[in-house]
C-alpha cells in the first residue's frame, strides 16, 4: 500500500513533466501524446490525459488550435505557451536536481 | 438482428447497436459522474466525447462497417481507460480534489419504472417493490387487498400503469433497482441477465415477450395482457364457457332447422293460420322463411364457431368461408327488411263494409256470448267431427294466447233514431289498395245467432281460408228504440265497447251474472243504478220538504236561518234544481 502510494506520487509528478516535454517538441494531438507516453513505457489511459491537459491549459501553460480532421470531429492540437516554457525550464532544472539526488542517494557521494 | 440507434457524439452522427449504445451510455455516465465535481468537467467530458467519436469513426473506417457494435465500444473503453485507472494517476495531484468518493457513497437514486421482467400484469407492483425495497409479493398482496376496499386498487393500478414508464433499457432497469448506472453496475446487470438467460434458455419465449411489448401503449398492453390472461390463467374458465356455448348453440341451431322445416310445412302446414305468421302472403312465405332462417342461423353459427376456436384452440373455419357467411347473412337481412317493408305497405289503405239486419222490436233483448266454435262443413270434415253426434261441442277458450291474432269483435249499443231494432255489422280491413282492402274485409267470416229475444254473438270472427291478416276488425252496432230493456250477460261485458258494463252491479243481488239496462233518451242506463238514483232522489225531496217547513220556524234566528238555507241549496243542487228558480 505504501509502495503503491509512493509510486503514484512519483508517476504523477513525472507524468506532468513528461507531457510538457513532449508538447515542447512541437504542436501535438492528445492521442499522439498518449502514443509517445506508451512508447516511453509510461502507461496511462487517455481518460487520464484530458483532465491533465485541461488543467495545464487553464493554468496558462498550454494553448491549443482547432484542426479539422478527416475522421471525426476537429482535433485540439496543443502547444506550449511562454509561461509553459518558463515552467518547463524550471522543471528541467528540478529534474536534474532530483536525478542527481537520486543518483547520490543510490551510489553515495564519493564513489 | 439488432436494433440500431443513431447517436450524436462529439457532433458526429454514429449508428450504434442498442446493446453497444447502452454500454457506451453507461461508460459516459461513469465518466460524467467522475468529473461531476471537477471545475472543468464540461470541457473534459467534451474532449473525451470528441475522442470517443473519433475512435469509433476510425474503427468503422478500418473495419469497413456501418454500425458500431459492443466490441468497438469495448475497444474505446480500453483505450480511454476506466475511472478506476483515472484514480491511480490523477487522484491527489488535483488542485481541486475530485469528490468521486462522496459520489459513490451517496445512496443511488432509484427511479420508478415498471419491471417488465418480473411482471404479473404490467409490472407495476414489481416496479413499486424495487422502489420501496420490498419484496414484490407483499406489494402484490397489498394491491389485491385494496381491490376489496371498494376497488380503489384497480383504479390506482390503472393510473400507475399509465404513469410509470417501462424499464426498457438496461440503464433504466439498473435505475429501477437502484444500482449505480456505471460500468460496474452495468457489468453486474449484464452478467445477471446472461445467467438468467442461460438458466431459462428453454423459457426463451417468456423472455422474448417483454421485448414484443416494447411498442404499444397502455391500451395495447392491456389487450396483450388480456390475451395472455385468456391463454393463461383464464384459459380454463373461458374454455368451459366456450364449451357450454358450443353445446347450447348447436342445440339452438338444430332447433332452428327443425323449426324452419316445420314452417316449411313438413309437419304442420296450419302454422300460418296463427297470428304473427298469418300476416305473410302465401307467395312470399318461402322467401321470408328462408331469409329469416339465415338471419337467425348465421350469427349463432358464428358464435358457435368462435367458441369452438376458443375451446379447442382450433380454427374451425377459414377466412373466405366466414366472409361468404357474412355476405349471405347481409343478403338475408336485406331480404327480410324488403319483405317487411312490402308487407307494411299492404296496410296502407283502409276499407269497410257494413251489413244491416232488421230485427223484431221486442221490449227486452238478451245479449250473450257463445264460445262454441261453429264449424263449416269443410272444417268438420277436416277435424273429423261427426255431424250426427249432436251433443258434441267444441269450445274455443283460448282467449289471449301468444298466437291469437287480434280478432275479437266489439259491440256498440246505440239508441235507434228510427224506432226500429237492427244490428249493423261493420267489417273493416287494411290493404295495399282500396280494392284489396275491401276484398280483405269481405274475407271476414262472422256468425251470430238471433233467437227470439236473444242475441248470441260469437266472440271472434274468422278469416276465410287463404285470407291473410290485414288488421281486420268487426264492429257490431246494435240499435234499439228508447224504452227497450237489455239484459247483458257477464260473458259479453268485455265486448261492449261504448259503455262501462262492469260498473252496473245490482247491489241487492250481487251474485247475478248479468246486468239489466234500459235505453233512454240520454242513451243506455243501468237499471240498478236508476233505481238507486230514484231512491236517493226521493229521500232528498223529503228532506227538502222538511227543510222548507223548518225555514218557517224561528224567523229571527239568523244563524239558524243561514244553516237551513245552506242545506236547502245543497239538496237542490244534488237534485239538479236551479236554486234561483224559486
Amino acid at each position: 500500500m505504501i509502495a503503491e502510494n509512493t509510486q503514484t506520487q512519483m508517476r504523477k509528478g513525472i507524468l506532468e513533466y513528461c507531457v510538457l516535454s513532449i508538447i515542447a517538441r512541437g504542436e501535438i494531438y492528445a492521442s499522439d501524446i498518449i502514443a509517445e507516453l506508451r512508447s516511453a513505457k509510461l502507461l496511462v489511459v487517455e481518460g487520464t490525459l484530458y483532465p491533465l491537459l485541461t488543467r495545464l491549459k487553464n493554468n496558462g501553460l498550454l494553448s491549443y488550435n482547432w484542426v479539422e480532421s478527416t475522421s471525426g470531429p476537429p482535433r485540439k492540437y496543443y502547444t506550449l505557451t511562454e509561461d509553459g516554457r518558463g515552467i518547463l525550464t524550471q522543471l528541467d532544472q528540478t529534474w536534474q536536481e532530483l536525478a542527481y539526488a537520486v543518483g547520490i542517494s543510490q551510489k553515495g557521494a564519493n564513489p | 438482428m439488432e436494433k440500431t440507434i443513431i447517436i450524436n457524439i462529439g457532433n458526429t452522427i454514429i449508428h450504434i447497436e442498442e446493446s453497444a449504445y447502452e454500454l457506451l451510455k453507461a461508460y459516459l455516465n461513469e465518466v460524467k459522474h467522475y468529473f461531476a465535481n471537477h471545475a472543468d468537467d464540461l470541457e473534459i467530458v467534451t474532449d473525451i466525447e470528441n475522442r470517443i467519436a473519433e475512435l469509433l469513426t476510425e474503427q468503422l473506417e478500418e473495419q469497413k462497417k456501418q454500425v458500431v457494435d459492443a466490441a468497438n465500444v469495448n475497444f474505446v473503453i480500453g483505450q480511454m481507460g476506466r475511472v478506476q485507472d483515472f484514480d491511480t494517476v490523477e487522484a491527489d495531484a488535483e488542485e481541486e480534489p475530485v469528490k468521486h468518493t462522496t459520489y459513490q457513497a451517496q445512496p443511488t437514486d432509484k427511479k420508478l419504472y415498471r419491471d417488465m421482467d418480473e411482471r404479473v400484469i404490467a409490472g407495476v407492483c414489481a416496479g413499486v417493490a424495487h422502489y420501496l425495497d420490498f419484496e414484490a409479493k407483499w406489494i402484490r398482496l397489498a394491491a389485491v387487498l385494496t381491490v376489496f376496499l371498494g376497488g380503489t386498487g384497480i383504479l390506482v393500478y390503472a393510473l400507475l400503469w399509465i404513469i410509470m414508464p417501462k424499464a426498457k433499457s438496461r440503464i433504466e432497469k439498473m435505475e429501477m433497482k437502484g444500482e449505480p448506472a456505471n460500468l460496474q453496475g452495468f457489468q453486474k446487470n449484464l452478467n445477471e441477465e446472461l445467467e438468467a438467460v442461460r438458466a431459462h434458455l428453454n423459457e426463451a419465449n417468456k423472455h422474448a415477450q417483454p421485448l414484443l411489448a416494447q411498442f404499444g401503449n397502455f391500451i395495447g398492453e392491456f389487450f396483450e395482457w388480456l390475451g395472455r390472461f385468456i391463454s393463461g390463467t383464464g384459459k380454463v374458465i373461458f374454455k368451459i364457457i366456450a364449451i357450454i356455448i358450443v353445446i347450447f348453440g348447436v342445440l339452438f341451431l338444430l332447433g332452428l332447422i327443425v323449426g324452419a322445416a316445420a314452417f316449411q310445412g313438413f309437419w304442420d302446414a296450419s302454422i300460418y293460420e296463427y297470428f304473427p305468421f298469418s300476416i305473410i302472403n302465401e307467395g312470399n312465405r318461402g322467401v321470408i322463411l328462408f331469409s329469416a332462417f339465415i338471419v337467425c342461423f348465421i350469427p349463432i353459427l358464428a358464435l358457435v364457431l368462435f367458441s369452438i376456436r376458443v375451446a379447442f384452440s382450433k380454427q374451425a373455419i377459414n377466412k373466405t368461408l366466414s366472409f361468404a357467411l357474412l355476405i349471405i347473412w347481409l343478403a338475408g337481412v336485406a331480404t327480410v327488411g324488403y319483405q317487411a317493408a312490402k308487407i307494411s305497405s299492404e296496410f296502407k289503405q283502409h276499407a269497410e263494409l257494413t251489413q244491416t239486419t232488421e230485427l223484431k222490436t221486442l221490449p227486452t233483448y238478451i245479449i250473450d256470448i257463445d264460445k262454441s266454435k261453429y264449424f263449416s262443413k269443410e272444417d268438420s270434415i277436416a277435424y273429423h267431427i261427426n255431424a250426427n253426434q249432436k251433443n258434441q261441442i267444441v269450445v274455443d277458450d283460448f282467449e289471449d294466447g301468444p298466437f291469437v291474432s287480434p280478432n275479437n269483435i266489439r259491440i256498440n249499443i246505440n239508441k235507434s233514431e228510427t224506432g226500429t231494432t237492427r244490428l249493423i255489422q261493420k267489417f273493416e280491413s287494411q290493404g295495399k289498395t282500396f280494392q284489396s282492402a275491401l276484398q280483405n274485409a269481405q274475407n271476414i267470416s262472422y256468425t251470430y245467432t238471433a233467437k227470439d229475444a236473444s242475441l248470441i254473438f260469437n266472440p271472434r270472427f274468422q278469416l276465410r281460408k287463404g285470407a291473410i291478416w290485414r288488421n281486420q276488425e268487426v264492429w257490431l252496432n246494435f240499435e234499439v228504440p228508447v224504452g227497450t230493456k237489455l239484459i247483458i250477460r257477464e260473458n259479453a261485458y268485455r265486448y261492449v265497447n261504448n259503455y262501462g258494463t262492469w260498473d252496473c252491479a245490482d247491489k241487492e243481488n250481487d251474485s247475478n251474472d248479468y246486468s239489466t239496462w234500459i235505453m233512454t233518451e240520454d242513451g243506455l242506463k243501468c237499471v240498478a243504478q236508476l233505481k238507486e238514483d230514484a231512491i236517493k232522489k226521493k229521500k232528498l225531496k223529503e228532506e227538502l220538504l222538511n227543510l222548507e217547513l223548518l225555514q218557517k220556524n224561528r224567523p229571527v234566528d239568523t244563524v239558524y236561518q243561514d244553516s237551513v238555507s245552506n242545506r236547502i241549496r245543497e239538496v237542490k243542487e244534488e237534485l239538479g234544481i236551479n236554486p234561483e228558480e224559486n
